[in-house]
């Protein structure tokens, strides 16, 4: 459903109203759809308020994707001060703003999920994503899986997922386990709406012996959860299976990179890299480290990246580590001008706790305006906060001083993540 | 002048918007430089490391410098002559493109338009997948049967929209392929209502063995096409030459949506000549059976599992990724392909090369697996 307005106050109740009834028409209860409906109207007084009179109109697209509803706002803003976009700002740009007035942070407080990019040509694309209400997993004990002599490894049917997400939390303790489990029905319509999808390995009488997981975690990097195996044997063979076969899913799409950061006991190690670890704070504050794994899915026949002084040993260290053919350039500013407001984006995930910020502008206040973001984030009580910096964008390193005295440290080198690797750094818990 | 931006969303079809672009090999100088290695064997894309055969270099040595102003013959003349010769048929039964991957490209314009589908095995050359699918067609996979085409399972996928079958004898990457009887009974089995395409891109390495003369065939089968291309035993890759021949009619329809001119002269006369050379295929073929008598004993005190049949090169299964594997292995000089596009994942595919080429593969790999310290990059 496409709706194109003018950024004019006016037309508040036409937006809202789009919103609201796309919302309640693809599924989402009244509470959610009032969620999304109230973030949509903070979005578009904001665009209204910072827009310049007879600029282009703004599109609001929403779409179902299964198992939530997206409002997305896009515009060019070729006319507009960049800086408006920072989670941070004020709608008055007044440094002084109640956060009140912030519409931003309003709309992103009133979804499950918010999140501000730039495309070429100064695009601007602003996602609400709210997801419906599922209901809890019911703590009972599905009948075990005997040892199987043979499994067919295919797609599972609706009822199979229901199954699988039973099977997998009697089986796996909560950290091996991503939320969704926790809703049969949420991950059926997951699969069902093709945003992630799935292998079960069948046994001879329909035994559902175990099951892999993936999805598109960015544009050339897909994130598997598993395998998960179920039978009383952890059937090794039928993990390696299941991980062969999500390899052979994505091996002719333009993935490059596949990962993991949930891996169970059974992952066949020898099918994958090990990437690193991340600090990871659960719902009820606990504090875990978590391993992450990939492999590429392509020969590397490499690149250049473009690194600050001050994370080059890093790079260097995980490049000689990895083997990565890499032609390492130092980025340097050398007193160049630089635009006065760097623009960050945020994408934000309450249900996890999480958040993930990238650079999309450079300038000369990027240090103060990633500390206004820490600042935010503290407040707002997101405790994982991580940093992507892209390597194949020599402005982006700018950031890296900022960074690091703010408290972030590089945990992650992602081959091919963005346009060359990505550094992905995390915030730790005494930073800022 | 209008710097706005086409309205790609609405402009590009969308089975092109969920494709990227093939990203080929760096050039050997900048892989080199790369891994920081002075030295390169290429092991990765099935070339012939005797080169040409010496009538095709006479030929390419002979090429005056001032014909490269000149159109080539638009649709290979004399070479398709010197094919019919050959092969006992008609010239124009005959087509000849700018590598055997343009002739997979004719053939499926061709013959599909919307709706329609192409059928294949899901562990073979890829281009046949990559050209239907990126024209909007599906291409329905059949998973191999012990590491070969699964005739069965083909017929079973095939419906009342599917108009190509596509068999690669030899398979590339396994090496399986069907025998006479094999593919007669397949084609009886489809009886004559689609196009059976039989990629024989490795068709010249065959000895010692009854292999089908799928040439012969088409006299009997007016539905099958046969591809063949003079990159792998002829060692023309450079100059990008492969042909593929069927009956008049099927030939005649194809030639519709081919691209004339797409030949240059240079890589019409070299394969002219090397249709000649029997010794070059008899050398070549020599080059290739000791490759593989000394990679199958050295893998195996490896301990490694290897695939192999005909074609020039073996498959081998690796306790790591295939993609580390590479990394490490380009860091020592040798360049083998990865097998996870070819969805086989941790092994990799392997060219018969000259024995110096085999040793040092056989020797990187070695430490490799020992987990040896890699060179710094």
């Amino acid at each position: 459903m496409l709706l194109a307005t003018g950024c004019d106050e006016d037309f508040l109740p036409l937006v809202t109203s789009f919103v609201k009834e796309a919302a309640l028409c693809h599924g989402l209860g009244r509470d959610e759809a009032m969620g999304l409906t109230l973030a949509g109207e903070e979005i578009f007084v904001h665009l209204c308020r910072t827009a310049k009179p007879g600029r282009e109109p703004v599109e609001i697209r929403c779409g179902s994707g299964g198992y939530y509803v997206q409002a997305e706002f896009s515009f060019t803003a070729e006319d507009l001060d960049l800086r408006a976009f920072n989670l941070t700002t004020s709608i008055a740009l007044d440094d002084d703003a109640e956060l009140e007035g912030m519409g931003l942070v309003i709309a992103s407080r009133l979804v499950d999920r918010f999140q501000l990019s730039f495309e070429q040509a100064r695009h601007v694309r602003l996602s609400l994503v709210q997801e419906k209400s599922y209901p809890l997993h019911e703590e009972d004990s599905p009948p075990v899986c005997p040892p199987l002599s043979r499994v067919s490894i295919r797609p599972p049917s609706p009822e199979e997922v229901k199954l699988i997400a039973r099977q997998a939390r009697h089986c796996y303790l909560g950290h091996y386990l991503s939320d969704f489990f926790k809703y049969p029905g949420k991950l059926v319509d997951m699969l069902a709406a093709g945003e992630y999808q799935g292998l079960a390995a069948i046994g001879p009488a329909g035994e559902v012996g175990g099951a892999i997981l993936w999805n598109w975690a960015g544009r050339r990097t897909v994130e598997c959860f598993g395998p998960y195996v179920f039978t009383e044997d952890s059937d090794s063979v039928m993990a390696e299976s299941l991980v062969e076969g999500c390899i052979g899913a994505i091996a002719r799409t333009h993935a490059v990179g596949l990962i993991n950061t949930r891996p169970t006991p059974q992952l066949p190690e020898q099918h994958f890299e090990r990437l690193g670890t991340l600090k990871a704070s659960t719902e009820d504050g606990a504090s875990m480290t978590v391993h992450a794994w990939f492999r590429l899915m392509r020969e590397d026949e490499g690149c250049a990246v473009w690194v600050h002084e001050d994370l080059q040993e890093f790079v260097q260290r995980e490049c000689r580590r990895l083997v990565l053919p890499r032609e390492i350039r130092r980025a340097q500013n050398a007193g160049e001008n630089l635009p006065a407001h760097s623009v960050i984006s945020v994408q934000s995930d309450r249900l996890q706790g999480r958040a993930v910020l990238r650079p999309m502008w450079p300038g000369s206040d990027c240090e103060a305006n990633i500390e206004k973001h820490v600042h935010l984030m503290r407040q707002e009580g997101i405790p994982n906060l991580f940093f992507m910096m892209d390597l194949g964008q020599a402005w982006q390193a700018d950031f890296t001083s900022g960074l690091l005295h703010h408290g972030f440290t590089p945990c992650l080198l992602l081959p091919y993540a963005g346009e060359a690797d990505v550094i992905l750094l995390q915030l730790s818990e005494s930073g800022s | 002048m209008s710097r706005r931006q086409p309205p790609f969303e609405r402009l590009v079809p969308d089975y092109v918007k969920r494709f990227e672009p093939y990203i080929p090999s760096k050039p050997d100088d900048v892989l080199k430089k790369l891994y920081g290695c002075s030295r390169l064997y290429r092991l990765n894309n099935n070339e012939n490391p005797l080169g040409p055969p010496p009538s095709a270099c006479r030929s390419i040595r002979r090429f005056p410098p001032a014909r490269a102003s000149i159109y080539p013959s638009g649709d290979a003349y004399h070479l398709r002559c010197k094919l019919g010769e050959t092969f006992g048929m008609h010239p124009d039964q005959f087509l000849v493109g700018n590598g055997a991957n343009e002739v997979i490209a004719f053939a499926i314009k061709a013959f599909c338009q919307q709706g329609d589908n192409i059928v294949t095995a899901d562990k073979t050359f890829a281009v046949y997948e990559w050209v239907a699918e990126f024209s909007g067609f599906e291409a329905r996979l059949v998973p191999l049967r012990d590491y070969g085409f699964d005739p069965d399972g083909m017929i079973d996928s095939i419906d009342e929209r599917t108009k190509i079958l596509f068999v690669c004898n030899p398979n590339n990457p396994t090496g399986s392929w069907w025998n006479e009887e094999t593919l007669r009974s397949f084609l009886n089995r489809v009886d004559g209502r689609q196009i059976v395409v039989v990629d024989e891109a490795y068709r010249e390495f065959i000895e010692g063995r009854p292999f089908t003369d799928s040439m012969a065939l088409i006299a009997e089968y007016p539905n099958l096409v046969v591809f063949r291309t003079f990159s792998k035993m002829y060692a023309l890759a450079g100059l990008r030459i492969g042909y593929l021949a069927g009956s008049r009619e099927v030939v005649d329809i194809i030639r519709r949506t081919c691209v004339v001119y797409s030949v240059n002269g240079l890589a019409q006369v070299a394969a002219f000549a090397a249709l000649d050379d029997e010794e070059h295929v008899l050398r070549s073929r020599e080059q290739v059976r000791q490759g593989k008598e000394f990679l199958t004993r050295e893998l195996g005190l490896l301990g490694l599992d290897v695939v192999h049949g005909e074609g020039n090169f073996m498959m081998v299964h690796l306790p790591m990724s295939d993609s580390l594997a590479y990394r490490k292995l380009m860091t020592r000089g040798v360049m083998v392909r990865g097998m996870t596009g070819f969805r086989f994942p941790n092994w990799i595919r392997v060219t018969m090369s000259h024995m110096e080429a085999m040793e040092r593969f056989v020797e990187a790999l070695a430490e490799v697996l020992q987990g040896n310290s890699c060179p710094v990059v």
